[in-house]
């Protein structure tokens, strides 16, 4: 697999994903990995409906998205990879899956998260996945579109005090 | 430089239908939008058209987006693109159209660019449970 891009963005697939960032990318695949929405059919079938045009969709389980990562058949695919969480990341990297950089998008506020950008927000589960994915050497840079400057999710965690 | 765009609404909504478009794919160079509010005409729509006219680069060309075939913003950018060889004006302007549009045209010339915000206008058009038809299956 040709990784292009790994995303954590809760929307999935949505406008900037679907129109910029597959644009940027040119991937023939979109993977979004997550073991609720996998087992979500009707989530499911709307990610695979909101494909952009020429680009499929899969929508699968952590466990899945690792093994499909590992299939020859699959070995040259430019890919994007789409998360919700950065400890879904972290399963993958611990797997053996080479991601080098993680592009940040949208993580929502909710109850009990500290809101860090406009966009992003975290809770303490998301900050130690963050931190052990850094001390492996990965790049989080948080971004919105292609066209944004990267901001870098450490410098912020440490800004706060996470 | 870029295809420059200008987009006509009557009412307000050119102003949102850009900032919409910005919200989803980020700021954008060479944009501007004029609105058409009661008490105008035609000839200030026009006078309008040029103002927004001197703020863009112009060199690749002008691809007018205005709502309504026949209406005021529409005939006004039509006095100004008929004699001229790389504009034109395109009517139906969604986001769909938008959003296609400005991001292709770093990689587009006029004549591509107008196709693609027709194509893109029209395809943004669908049903959900239509669509649902067209979903392929492809288990990984």
């Amino acid at each position: 697999m040709d990784i292009r891009l790994a995303r954590i963005d809760d929307r999935l697939i949505h406008g900037q994903v679907a129109t910029v960032w597959t644009k940027e990318t040119q991937v023939e695949r979109i993977i979004v990995c997550n073991d609720e929405v996998a087992k979500d059919e009707i989530r499911s079938t709307l990610l695979k409906q909101v494909a952009p045009p020429g680009v499929v969709s899969n929508v699968v389980d952590v466990e899945k998205g690792i093994r499909a990562y590992n299939n020859p058949k699959y070995e040259t695919t430019p890919v994007m990879l789409l998360f919700t969480n950065p400890t879904d990341v972290l399963r993958f990297v611990e797997a053996g899956v080479p991601i080098k950089t993680v592009n940040i998008g949208g993580m929502a506020f909710r109850e009990g998260k500290t809101q860090i950008t406009n966009a992003v927000s975290v809770d303490a589960t998301d900050v130690a996945a963050f931190r052990a994915l850094n001390e492996k050497g990965i790049e989080l840079e948080i971004r919105k579109v292609a066209a944004d400057n990267k901001v870098m999710m450490i410098q912020l965690l440490d800004k706060e005090g996470l | 430089m870029t295809v420059g765009i200008i987009i006509g609404t009557h009412g307000e909504s050119a102003r949102e239908l850009l900032k919409s478009a910005e919200m989803i794919i980020g700021k954008q160079d060479n944009v501007e939008f004029i609105t058409f509010v009661p008490g105008e005409n035609t000839d200030t729509l026009i006078q309008k058209f040029h103002e927004k006219l001197d703020a863009l680069d112009t060199s690749e060309g002008v691809l007018f987006m205005v709502d309504l075939f026949g209406g005021s913003p529409y005939n006004a950018a039509s006095q100004i693109a008929l004699p001229k060889e790389k504009m034109d004006v395109v009517t139906g302007v969604n986001i769909p159209m938008l959003l296609e549009t400005l991001s292709m045209r770093a990689a587009s010339g006029f004549e591509d660019l107008r196709n693609t915000a027709l194509t893109a206008g029209s395809d943004g058009v669908k049903s959900l449970k239509q669509s649902l038809k067209n979903v392929e299956e492809d288990d990984l």
